[in-house]
């Protein structure tokens, strides 16, 4: 168990106010925030790279406010990776291994199995500068579980990726979670990286910790006006009854809209979806639609680059973000009627009775 | 003023302008070179370069300077390290004070360390511990002085090229401050190290104002190569001077060489 007590700390431009976390044991706790909140400078101070004089961090039971970074044999991934450009991958992977006093022999082992985990092995002999974002990525994830820490703090591990390979490594980062049971820090600008990675997320803006919740009760029962904001608001509705189609699929009624939403288990409470997950079109989107509905715009009111429709849909309001350049190319007007989708995938589930 | 240097013509005679300075400078120089050739006699040229005093003052240069550059490294390496990263009040007044070296007149600093040596400090040193003034060693410490800031001015920009975060990394993967800065930064700071040790021992190869206050102009005692194009002059030897501002020429551009070859194109001076 990772505790943060009572920390503050000014450093620069960053103000990290009074901040109290407690992380279990082979969690997955993401910080959620906006650029600027002081996450980064939080991580840091939990890997030992800080020092502050009000507030102290406890390991298990053990005070380690005054430990220096190599006292608390913690896995750090900074946000750009930081490879050492003089090592080539393996000896990138070795560097934190050839600290403690184990044979070349073990070294090596330990180098090729953590490179199996990771899947660059072939990787092993290459200049850590011809390394894509992602090899690079992994190769830094690598270096920093190479030691066997007890916890793996990531600064924004995914956001310097392309699409693809962030969504891959999303996968990727939970499938290590659960093979190696870590504790895991993972930091975050990302709201839908935090729900579908973190057992708990902590909101912090502005160098305070706003929430800390499991996901779903973060996004249904946002604490605060500040964590809502942030959030964005999402489109909120409640179910009358839900049933099991089988395939992971259930379907769930929520007034007069029938959805169709990816889970199976219990009886579903209310289901969330962000507005930017809801699509508008003016003409009927071709194939089979699964949640495709049909609605009237309520309200238009463009923002910076954004722009917020407000939507009727069978009685129901709803909100939607499309992206200022695309609603240029549409002709979108107060009371006219479009076809809208909402993204099964996107769909979140709130199960419990609260 | 500038306006009929606006458009295309403007841009041409801006171009033109500037390589002809280029193009003149570069003439300047192989002048120089040529008018160097040309007042050679070769056959004198060869004698002098092998006789015994030039053969001396090549292995005297050689030996100082390497000598120096070694001590000035070991002092640089540290210091720039310590500027470039640590904030204390002050720093601004110390750093400055560290660039006095490089500006003030070499003859200057060697005559105040000739003074120094006066004083009853500087002549206990110099009576009981080494023997500075008008010796070997007054070479060696005349040289350091006027080059060890110019290495700490060179490494003090490689340590700040370098991200602190790399040393923050090797901390959190189990290396102390010291082993970080032995296994991260330095090895980053390779390329900058070779750079500066070759500039500042050529420059102490070059050294002459701060030596001859401190060592003086002894003929084959403390006569290095700028001593010996002085010693030359003074006696009109025109061709033995020729020949020590040929070696000079020579030792400067190897420097320059190795560095290209080693660092390449990595490090700009």
């Amino acid at each position: 168990m990772i505790e943060i007590r009572d920390l503050s700390l000014h450093l620069g431009e960053f103000n990290l106010k009074n901040i109290n976390l407690a992380i279990r044991d082979g969690e997955y706790f993401v910080i959620l925030g906006p650029t600027g909140a002081g996450k980064t400078v939080l991580l840091e101070c939990v890997a030992g790279l800080h020092r502050f004089k009000k507030g102290a961090i406890f390991f298990d039971a053990a005070d380690v406010t005054r430990l220096v970074p190599e006292e608390r044999s913690l896995g750090y991934v900074p946000q750009d990776y930081v490879l050492f450009p003089f090592l080539n991958v393996s000896d990138n992977i070795a560097f934190g291994l050839k600290q403690s006093r184990i044979s070349a022999a073990e070294i090596r082992e330990r180098v090729n199995e953590i490179a199996g985990i990771l899947g660059i092995s072939l990787l092993l002999r290459r200049d850590t500068r011809s390394l894509s974002g992602g090899e690079k990525q992994r190769v830094a994830l690598a270096r920093a579980l190479a030691p066997s820490p007890h916890t793996l703090l990531l600064d924004e591990p995914l956001s310097a990726l392309d699409l693809r390979t962030a969504k891959s490594l999303r996968l990727e980062l939970k499938r290590i979670h659960h093979q190696l049971g870590l504790t895991t820090i993972h930091i975050t600008h990302d709201l839908m990286e935090a729900l579908e990675m973190a057992d708990r997320v902590a909101v912090v803006q502005d160098g305070r910790v706003e929430q800390v919740a499991e996901p779903e009760a973060m996004l249904f029962y946002p604490d605060g006006d500040k964590v809502a904001d942030f959030i964005g608001s999402p489109n909120i509705l409640d179910c009358d009854y839900s049933r099991n189609l089988g395939q992971g699929v259930m379907e769930v009624g929520c007034g007069s809209l029938k959805l169709t939403v990816a889970h199976e288990g219990a009886d579903i409470k209310k289901v969330a979806i962000l507005p930017r997950h809801i699509y508008v079109s003016e003409t009927r989107p071709p194939g089979l639609s699964v949640n495709g509905f049909q609605g009237l715009i309520t309200a238009i009111e463009p923002t910076s680059n954004i722009v917020k429709i407000s939507l009727d849909v069978a009685g129901k309001a709803l909100m939607s973000e499309i992206p200022t350049y695309i609603f240029d190319e549409m002709d979108l007007v107060v009371g006219q009627e479009v076809f809208l989708i909402l993204r099964m995938r996107r769909i979140r589930i709130y199960e419990s009775n609260r | 003023m500038f306006r009929i240097l606006k458009g295309a013509s403007g841009e041409r005679i801006f171009r033109t302008a500037t390589i002809s300075a280029l193009v003149l400078l570069a003439l300047f120089f192989i002048g120089i070179i040529v008018s160097l050739l040309a007042y050679t006699k070769w056959d004198t040229f060869i004698s002098a370069l092998g006789s015994s005093e030039i053969l001396s003052a090549i292995r005297l240069s050689l030996m100082t300077a390497t000598i120096a550059a070694i001590i000035s490294m070991l002092i640089a390496v540290p210091v720039a390290y310590a500027i470039s990263r640590s904030s204390f009040p002050g720093k601004d007044i110390v750093d400055s004070l560290l660039d006095l070296p490089i500006v003030v007149s070499p003859v200057a600093l060697g005559a105040a360390l000739l003074v120094f040596f006066n004083t009853p400090l500087g002549s206990a040193i110099d009576d009981n511990i080494l023997k500075f003034v008008f010796s070997v060693p007054g070479i060696v410490l005349a040289q350091v002085t006027v080059i060890s800031a110019l290495a700490i001015r060179l490494l003090k920009s490689t340590f700040d090229g370098i991200d602190p975060r790399y040393e923050q990394v090797a901390r959190t993967l189990g290396c102390s401050k010291p082993e970080a800065f032995f296994r991260v930064t330095l090895p980053l700071a390779r390329d900058g190290v070779i750079a500066s040790t070759l500039l500042t021992w050529a420059r102490a190869v070059g050294e002459f104002g701060a030596t001859v206050m401190l060592a003086g102009a002894t003929a084959m005692k403390t006569e290095t190569l700028p001593t010996a194009i002085f010693l030359s002059l003074a006696s009109a030897d025109v061709e033995k001077a020729i020949a020590v501002i040929f070696v000079l020429i020579l030792i400067a551009v190897a420097a320059l060489l190795i560095i290209r070859k080693t660092v390449g194109r990595r490090y700009h001076v």
